[in-house]
């Protein structure tokens, strides 16, 4: 079993910390926009397409837990390895890798659009990302432990943007979720699979599961933390279909950044020029579990050093972003790693499952 | 050159870090390299006292006196205490001109004697005050220590004053420090290790602790890393909290340092580690967390739910001191839609005249404050006050009047400054006022965004630091939830028999409840 890791006490995380790691990477950039794009799909019951991508990223964890427990201190590539043999297994690890660093790569174009839309449309992309990117760098080089309290602050420091949406849920009208379920049924699962770009980042439990210190009770905090993720995404769309009409919001690329904007305070205007800012504590756990999740990949194909690794990363992610220059760019590059990501996400784990379980009774 | 400075630091770091329990068999191998080669007592007299003279450079305040024939009396003047010599060191040895020196260590009346026949621990004790008693023909040499050890009065903690509680501080001698500890903790599980420290100086650094209570393991990572110090002189005991830092390079103070016993002793009780140093009068309390710094002694002597307004407040205030003139900066720079209308019109009102873009504006305030600051803490009570004066009437009506600053920057840095010295920790105060420069200049250039960068860049240092090997952040993060109530508001002291998780005390419970009588209830 040469692809059982190794990990000192020192370097392990609590169940529940799981929790925060599975939430902050599932909320990002998606949050900002995904409204429109579900709406496309499933008109007023965009929430239940909400509903039922979480309900089945529920299921996927289900497996993907299974699939864990099957091997004990594997993560996803050294399961690979064992089910597939070194060779095939490998393929798919890079495959896997190459599938982190574009989740890396989006989620910091992202932000960057939406930072040069909102507020600075003449700061260069290249400043911006190479500042993301040191960012990632300092977090990433104090190891998963940092890491992980980043994602953890990430919640804390964040959570309270929820109640925002108060203000916006006064001037909303129930009546225009009217006629609840009136789209097909089809059309709601198309709505639900346009979500995945938004709700995938709940496959960094693959990696992470080796590092969780007491690795039975890891189901309780993965859960909630899907759930509390799930319902979140519903509070927004709800208020998201009742605070705008459905034309309105086939036309808003940031939804909730438009909900934002019409808050209020004595002392404070333009909500949204703060959200947004305060938006990076929200994509720097994002980016930093990812950058993880692709080191975790590498080093068990090549010995590179964490330190080479996260330069080197840095320097081709920053390299990459010249070339991008154009909304219908990163659009195009969404919608692609979107419909990529939904097989990752959320039919490979089956797949993986049902072959270990059959590699499993053939060996035994 | 700088990279070579910083792989040199972690190699400081790993050695700290290795092997603690090997602390206790290094110690003994320094005592015997000691005894390989060390210097004998010669048991001639002349020998001994051109021994005496050659070892110790023969310094004006040698002292050397011939008491009898045999007899000779070594001292530095101004180190020994004359009354105690002349009325009991002195006629005892002449009382009994034949007695060997041995003998005489029992008729003298002080209390600490001892006999040597090493030399250079003569010396060393000659130089911090012992008397040396040689006789003709021995070769040992009694050592009695009589030294004066002249200290100012115990008087009120000037740095950390406190409304209520007690008004005592440490002074500058190492043995009234430790006595006013045991004073406030008298068990004879309070445990005092006494190390040196100091190639030239010598300096005696006790580390305290309570037996019971505190980690085994972490008063020997403390212990290695005092002895680990290859130092020429240890002046202060700051220098010493840096020294052992874990992070020597962040800003960050990551011991406290009190001049408060009641602080000290509070953090003994809490299972943490002190260290006093001879010639100091601030103390050393560590592991310390990040949030510790902010609470004050006083919240223990306050009714709780004023004790605990008082905390939110002083938090509040570190968050206000390092983020307002920042937000000011970026909001008036960039993002002018950001503040309402009703608020933008007296804003524009007093800013038409200032010539500077904010952020100048906000560093030239920003700077003179710290400058009133640091000529307030370096000049005379007297001058200070008229400094004090002088810079806050002239240069603060006077700016606005000459228009180089507007009303309500200067309400606003006058508010931050007065926010940061809250912080019941002056090195902590100081690090919170100097972080606020780096990012008033990334709001000057970036506006939010900027502050962003600032505060997540922040949010992951303090992440990284750790505290003799305890999370910086603790309790927040890991996450020890229990610790969290007592942490953020001042809990009713019934509710409250937890210590803190983050000093790995042995006991986490302060009292054991007594178990209830069946009987009775």
């Amino acid at each position: 079993m040469k692809n059982v890791i190794h990990v000192k006490p020192q370097q392990m995380i609590n169940a529940f910390l799981v929790f925060f790691v599975v939430h902050t990477t599932q909320i990002g950039v998606g949050i900002h926009g995904f409204q429109r794009i579900i709406y496309q799909e499933s008109k007023q019951d965009a929430w239940f397409s909400v509903l039922v991508i979480g309900i089945v990223s529920h299921v996927i964890v289900i497996v993907m837990i299974k699939t864990l427990e099957m091997y004990d201190s594997h993560d996803l590539y050294g399961i690979n390895r064992e089910v597939f043999g070194t060779w095939i297994g490998n393929f798919i690890n890079v495959i896997y890798f190459f599938y982190c660093s574009v989740a890396f790569f989006s989620v910091l174009i992202n932000y960057i659009e939406v930072i040069q839309t909102w507020i600075f449309p003449l700061l260069s992309t290249w400043f911006i990302s190479a500042t993301l990117l040191l960012l990632v760098i300092y977090t990433f080089l104090g190891g998963l432990r940092v890491i992980v309290g980043v994602s953890f602050f990430s919640f804390m420091l964040a959570f309270w943007l929820i109640f925002v949406l108060v203000f916006p849920l006064q001037y909303s009208d129930p009546q225009s979720l009217f006629p609840i379920l009136e789209s097909k049924f089809i059309d709601i699962l198309k709505g639900a699979k346009a979500m995945t770009f938004t709700i995938i980042g709940f496959e960094i439990l693959y990696i992470i599961f080796p590092f969780v210190k007491d690795k039975k009770n890891i189901r309780k905090p993965v859960h909630y933390g899907l759930l509390v993720t799930t319902l979140m995404y519903l509070a927004v769309i709800l208020v998201s279909l009742t605070y705008f009409s459905g034309e309105q919001l086939s036309k808003t690329i940031w939804a909730t950044l438009s909900l934002f904007s019409i808050v209020q305070f004595p002392f404070l205007e333009r909500f949204e020029f703060l959200a947004v800012c305060f938006w990076m504590l929200i994509i720097l756990p994002n980016l930093c579990l990812y950058v993880w999740a692709a080191h975790r990949g590498l080093t068990g194909m090549i010995n590179i050093s964490a330190k080479k690794f996260i330069w080197l990363f840095s320097c081709i992610v920053l390299l990459l972003t010249f070339f991008i220059k154009s909304r219908i760019q990163i659009n195009s590059i969404n919608n692609i790693f979107g419909q990529v990501a939904f097989y990752i996400v959320f039919i490979y784990p089956l797949f993986l499952y049902v072959l270990a379980l059959v590699k499993k009774k053939l060996t035994s | 050159m700088s990279n070579k400075f910083f792989k040199n630091m972690f190699k400081k770091k790993e050695s700290k870090q290795q092997a603690q329990s090997d602390s206790s068999s290094l110690k003994n191998k320094s005592i015997n390299n000691h005894s390989h080669d060390k210097k004998l007592i010669s048991p001639d007299k002349a020998k001994f006292i051109s021994l005496i003279e050659k070892e110790s450079n023969n310094p004006s305040d040698l002292k050397t006196k011939f008491i009898t024939e045999d007899y000779t009396l070594f001292y530095i003047e101004n180190l020994v205490d004359s009354r105690v010599l002349n009325k009991h060191i002195l006629p005892v040895v002449l009382k009994n001109p034949n007695s060997s020196p041995s003998e005489l260590k029992f008729q003298l009346q002080i209390p600490e004697a001892n006999m040597t026949e090493n030399l250079e621990l003569a010396i060393l004790e000659l130089f911090s005050g012992a008397a040396l008693i040689h006789k003709n023909g021995y070769p040992t040499v009694l050592l009695a220590k009589i030294n004066t050890r002249e200290s100012r009065s115990l008087s009120a903690p000037e740095n950390e004053s406190q409304v209520i509680g007690s008004q005592v501080g440490f002074n500058e001698s190492l043995s009234t420090n430790e006595s006013l500890v045991r004073r406030y903790i008298r068990t004879p599980d309070l445990y005092i290790k006494k190390l040196t420290v100091g190639k030239i100086s010598n300096t005696t650094v006790s580390i305290l602790y309570l037996k019971s209570i505190a980690s085994e393991e972490m008063v020997q990572t403390l212990q290695q890393r005092i002895t680990d110090l290859k130092i020429d002189a240890l002046l202060d005991s700051s220098f010493l909290a840096e020294m052992i830092d874990d992070n020597s390079l962040s800003p960050f103070p990551q011991m406290l340092l009190t001049e408060r016993p009641d602080r000290f002793c509070d953090g003994l009780l809490n299972g943490k580690l002190g260290i006093l140093v001879d010639g100091s009068s601030m103390a050393v309390i560590c592991p310390h967390s990040f949030i510790e710094f902010f609470q004050s002694r006083e919240d223990q002597n306050l009714r709780w739910p004023i004790a605990s307004f008082l905390r939110l407040l002083r938090f509040s205030a570190v968050f206000l001191s390092i983020f307002l003139t920042p937000l000011y900066v970026a909001a008036l720079t960039f993002h002018y839609e950001v503040i309402p209308q009703s608020l933008l019109v007296p804003l524009s009102e007093s800013r038409a005249l200032v010539p500077f873009p904010p952020i100048i504006e906000a560093l030239l305030l920003e700077l003179i404050i710290e400058l009133l600051r640091e000529a307030g803490a370096r000049l005379p009570t007297k001058v200070g006050q008229t400094i004090g004066i002088v810079g806050g009437i002239v240069i603060g009506t006077a700016a606005v009047q000459a228009g180089i600053t507007s009303n309500i920057l200067i309400i606003i840095v006058a508010l931050s400054a007065l926010a940061s010295f809250t912080t019941p920790s002056y090195m902590m105060g100081n690090v919170i006022r100097a972080i606020r420069f780096p990012i008033i200049i990334l709001a000057g250039f970036w506006g939010f965004y900027g502050i962003m960068l600032g505060f997540c860049f922040l949010l992951i240092h303090l992440i990284k630091q750790s505290s003799l090997g305890t999370p910086y952040t603790a309790p927040f993060y890991p996450p020890r939830w229990v610790d969290w109530r007592d942490s953020i508001i001042r809990l009713p002291l019934p509710l409250t028999n937890l210590r803190p998780t983050s000093s790995r005390a042995k006991k986490r419970k302060k009292y054991e409840e007594e178990p209830i009588d069946p009987e009775k209830s």
